[in-house]
């Protein structure tokens, strides 16, 4: 699960989560920037067989900023 | 200082309970896993019904092929702003393919699937949509499924 919140998703038992600085509605990166996407995305697999107990939440490090 | 004060105090701040989490070892490594996406951010093929912004339980597939200019997102919970410039915020698609171009995963799988998570029956989504979704995915022999929106 690729988190915008992650208490939210705790609280909803998600076995194996990961939480980049994004807010809700761009939970797998800012628009149309391509590289941000492909890192979460990538990341979130890499961690999908690398996190070995039920409710970890891994914090990742990429930062989007959504301008209102 | 004691922190109890009176015996048998009880809170009346409720506590949600949180349901025990579903664990699934892995068996394969990515690069032999077929991969699909699950969001509950509203998305689904222009084709499709929308979802009811107020809540809905029901479910859309998504072909794995699909281009995302044949998509769209219909979600009354959160600012759609970014998501409409760009389907990939929130259903990385065109991102998985180019993983599996690589080889970095085994491939994508044949269906995706979107549903409206801002409200909605709680007991049908866990006894029925989501048993569902899960089935149908199992079917695809899909190993693995990454899920966006919380």
């Amino acid at each position: 699960m690729i988190a915008a919140l992650p208490p939210v998703v705790r609280q909803n038992g998600s076995p194996r989560a990961v939480a980049p600085l994004v807010p809700m509605g761009a939970n797998a990166g800012g628009p149309n920037n391509i590289e941000q996407q492909y890192a979460i995305t990538k990341e979130s697999l890499e961690w999908m067989v690398k996190i070995s107990s039920a409710g970890k939440i891994v914090p990742l490090n990429h930062e989007y900023i959504a301008k209102i | 200082m004691s922190l109890t004060v009176v015996k048998g105090l009880q809170s009346e701040i409720f506590v949600p309970i949180t349901p025990a989490p579903v664990w699934t070892p892995v068996t394969k490594e990515l690069k032999d896993m077929k991969i699909a996406l699950a969001t509950a951010a509203g998305v689904h093929m222009k084709s499709d019904d929308r979802f009811n912004l107020a809540g809905d339980f029901s479910f859309r597939a998504i072909p794995g092929d699909a281009p995302v200019s044949d998509m769209m997102v219909s979600h009354g919970g959160y600012d759609n702003g970014d998501v409409n410039k760009d389907i990939n915020c929130m259903f990385p698609i065109d991102r998985l393919r180019e993983l599996a171009d690589e080889g970095f995963i085994g491939s994508v799988a044949p269906v995706h699937f979107g549903f409206m998570g801002g409200g909605g029956n709680q007991d049908k989504f866990t006894n029925e949509t989501g048993p569902e979704i899960a089935r149908q995915l199992k079917e695809e022999g899909v190993d693995a499924v990454l899920l966006t929106a919380g």
